[in-house]
């Protein structure tokens, strides 16, 4: 957390396009149970996109639908936890600008 | 699906896989590009400032093109350098505006594509290539992931003499087709986030000093990234600009800081905040920038298979060469594999002169000089925190000196030298960023 700015990410993606696959989810964490024994659980803050969440339980929640398909998760995952693919052809992510 | 077999399928359409195709195409070799956004840059972003020169390679006739993916061309560069209390800048007049412009990738991807088809290059979008196919450690070919006929749900084969990987930095069909060392690690990646920012009408060129036709692209160093290894970025575009922040996924990770709070503490800066007063977030974005260099290069090229572009990992980060880099890939590609098909062969045997001409260019050479760089300068601290408020302190110091004995300001400025990081220290690094470069 950087101290005093907050951002709602969400907000900030909205201004995103995406064309979601509701068939098929492109991000998988491999086992929960090294999430749940992961104690700094870095990935819920270096995701520019805010795809990992944490649910009451302490259960990571991946929010795939607005995935901006970087690839950060797949390398920054420090126990290598998150099956990483991305969407199927012409799914996803679809810059105006980019 | 019959005849479904072509010279050479490239995997991927940025301005690599672009590149290589219009070499391909302006020499009648059957090429399909396979891109799996439903466009060519619907997965792309970057800075963005490219390099005319590049561009005049594969369209000679360019920037004289309609409808142009120019914004704008930079006529005004140089470095904001922030410490938390003010801001230094070193800008520079250019000399040849048409020297470099900016742009957006959704934009000017589409345009090499467009550009690419008229010449006969087929491009496929909205495909994904699941794999290679491999005879022994021969690519014959991709699988994708659309169905092979009418009521057959089986990915497609599509076999090819020659396979053009240019799948951007996330390499994984590179590590498939066996031509790297090791994994990269968050380490060796930049993680870059971004907004096209829109401002009021006309505050863009007031707020910037810049006339209509006239552009701004500035690196900003020190206090944006919070310190951290990086820098920040402001591409002035038509009618917005864009503003981000590039960081080492490594050093993200262990900060704790979410990328996005870091590019919103950057924006209200107390000296960048008026900037932005007002600006309406058009699109927001992330990326990865690969920083393995020299050390995390691929083999790039095998039985049957070309590495182009950020897969191979040709970018230089200080010289925010990356497009340009990618577009003489994929062209020295696109010359081998002309070459291949003239001989008829299609093994490593005659594709390694890919290899050679990339090691022969200013990209190895580059290469090189980024890697002693990247050991001194990307990992010294000072960089990004000592020397910005050193800067800045010394300056406010000189400039403020009216009214006072001037051999005390100046005893009081070496004293902060002396006190932030000492001569010595100095000297050492200039030595180190010297030897580097030398």
């Amino acid at each position: 957390m950087v101290k005093d700015i907050y951002v709602n990410i969400d907000e900030k993606i909205s201004s995103v396009k995406f064309f979601v696959d509701e068939e098929y989810c492109h991000l998988k964490i491999k086992s929960e149970e090294v999430c749940l024994n992961c104690e700094r659980k870095p990935c819920l803050s270096f995701c520019p996109a805010g795809v990992y969440r944490l649910d009451s339980n302490g259960k990571i929640l991946i929010n795939y639908q607005a995935c901006l398909e970087c690839g950060s998760c797949r390398v920054g995952c420090p126990f290598n936890n998150i099956l990483w693919d991305y969407p199927r052809g012409g799914f996803g992510l679809n810059y105006k600008f980019g | 699906m019959e005849e479904l077999k072509f010279d050479v399928v490239i995997v991927g359409g940025g301005p690599a896989g672009l590149s290589c195709g219009i070499t391909l195409a302006k020499a009648g070799i059957r090429a399909l590009l396979i891109e799996r956004g439903r466009f060519c840059g619907a997965k792309n972003l970057f800075g963005g400032v490219v390099y005319t020169k590049s561009v005049k390679e594969l369209v000679p006739e360019f920037p004289n093109v309609e409808p142009s993916p120019v914004e704008r061309p930079v006529t005004e560069e140089g470095y904001y350098i922030v410490s938390s209390e003010g801001l230094v800048k070193l800008l520079h007049r250019k000399k040849d505006p048409h020297e470099a412009f900016t742009a957006t990738r959704a934009r000017f991807d589409s345009f090499l594509a467009e550009y690419a088809l008229k010449l006969g290059l087929e491009i496929a979008p909205k495909t994904k290539v699941l794999d290679l196919l491999k005879e022994g450690q021969r690519i014959k070919g991709v699988i994708v992931d659309r169905p092979r006929a009418f009521g057959d749900p089986r990915p497609t084969e599509i076999p090819a003499n020659i396979v053009v990987i240019a799948e951007g930095v996330n390499r994984v069909l590179t590590e498939k087709a066996g031509l790297i060392g090791r994994p990269f690690g968050a380490e060796d990646v930049a993680l870059a986030v971004k907004e096209i920012i829109q401002l009021p009408k006309g505050a863009l060129e007031a707020r910037l000093g810049l006339a209509e036709g006239q552009g701004l692209a500035v690196e900003i160093i020190g206090d944006i990234t919070a310190c951290l290894p990086g820098t920040g970025f402001i591409y002035t575009n038509r009618n917005h600009l864009s503003f981000g922040l590039g960081l080492f996924l490594s050093n993200l990770r262990e900060s704790a800081f979410k990328p996005y709070e870091l590019l919103e503490r950057a924006k209200n800066h107390p000296h960048l905040r008026e900037l932005f007063k007002d600006g309406e977030i058009l699109e927001y974005g992330a990326h990865l920038i690969p920083e393995w260099g020299l050390e995390g290069l691929p083999r790039l090229y095998g039985d049957g298979v070309l590495v182009v572009g950020d897969s191979a990992g040709l970018v230089n980060p200080l010289f925010r060469e990356g497009t340009n880099l990618a577009i003489y890939s994929g062209i020295m590609a696109g010359k081998t594999i002309i070459e291949a098909f003239e001989k008829g062969d299609f093994s490593s045997r005659t594709l390694k002169a890919y290899e050679a001409q990339l090691r022969e260019s200013f990209i190895y050479q580059d290469l090189i000089t980024l890697k002693k760089l990247k050991k001194h300068l990307f990992t010294n601290i000072h960089l990004f925190k000592t020397y910005p408020e050193l800067l800045y302190d010394t300056i406010s110091l000189f400039f403020s000196a009216q009214g006072r004995p001037k051999r005390e300001v100046m005893r009081e400025i070496f004293e902060l030298i002396r006190k932030k990081r000492g001569f010595l220290g100095i000297v050492g690094d200039l030595i180190k960023v010297g030897r580097a470069l030398w």
